[in-house]
């Protein structure tokens, strides 16, 4: 007869070999909400622009010098994006995305 | 298949599947946040969008799908030990009135401020308070069996549960028990 103990145990062990992320991932998501919320608006933009233009990701990352992977990972709306990276968006799309904040 | 242990009171767990890096309730809320996935399934479903909700723009269904899998994700991260998990889930039948061993299940927002909510979670109620999440999905429809996607999520309840009865789980007691005899 096991124990209380013993059955908590071996609940806990048998959770997957690596431990589920699932509570880490959804406190970094609402730790990093606001600038999350600009992330994923760009990523709308990129999308819209893209489909209106007719361009894949792979040219995207062409025009931007940087990897088809970073580009997907941009168009989810999680990467953290510098005004380097934006500046580089926005000339790759022509899409303004920071000029409405430098005109005011 | 693989159990993950979401709440400590082991009150609330979810199905991690032979072929995913992360349990399932990992893989839908890291989905209903990925704006290139959102997007995508938007596109796909834009009729369903348009006729049952009246949405023809795409960003506006990305936007309130990440707003609506923020509080689905509060709601879960902030369950106490001793909330009743019974408030959540409903039997994914509503005309079902009866208890039925390892029931099928769905979690829904309630009063969400634009429109009702098209999240779904779904699981397999093991005991009274005590569930099972299988999967989840956006349901646009009236029923799940009118598109693929909610017909799969309607597959894997079924073989959840089937894996369940096959390892004589049918309860809370008999789940611990298959968890400590396969260690």
């Amino acid at each position: 007869m096991k124990t209380e103990k013993e059955i908590l145990s071996g609940l806990k062990k048998h959770g997957s070999p690596t431990p589920s992320k699932w509570r880490e991932n959804a406190e970094w998501r609402m730790a990093n909400k606001s600038w999350l919320r600009y992330s994923q608006r760009i990523a709308m933009m990129m999308l819209d622009k893209m489909e209106e233009m007719g361009l894949t990701q792979k040219v995207v990352a062409q025009r931007m010098g940087c990897s088809q992977q970073y580009i997907s990972r941009v168009l989810k709306g999680t990467e953290n994006l510098s005004i380097e990276t934006i500046s580089k968006i926005e000339d790759a799309l022509g899409l303004q995305i920071l000029e409405p904040a430098y005109a005011r | 298949m693989r159990f993950d242990l979401i709440t400590e009171n082991e009150h609330l767990w979810a199905v991690k599947y032979e072929d995913s890096l992360d349990n399932v309730l990992d893989t839908i809320l890291g989905q209903w946040n990925d704006v290139s996935w959102l997007r995508s399934f938007f596109k796909q479903n834009s009729a369903d969008l348009a006729s049952y909700f009246k949405i023809t723009d795409v960003n506006k269904a990305i936007y309130d799908t990440i707003e609506d899998s923020e509080r689905l994700q509060c709601l879960i991260m902030d369950i106490s030990p001793d909330a009743n998990l019974d408030e959540i889930f409903r039997p994914l039948d509503n005309s079902r009135t009866a208890e039925m061993i390892l029931g099928k299940e769905k979690a829904r927002l309630r009063n969400t401020p634009h429109h009702a909510s098209w999240l779904r979670i779904y699981a397999i109620k093991l005991d009274p308070g005590i569930y099972v999440i299988t999967g989840g999905a956006i349901k646009l429809t009236r029923t799940m069996q009118e598109r693929e996607h909610t017909l799969v999520e309607l597959a894997r309840m079924e073989k959840v549960r089937r894996f369940m009865l096959d390892n004589n789980i049918a309860d809370m007691d008999s789940f611990k028990d298959y968890l400590t005899e396969i260690d």
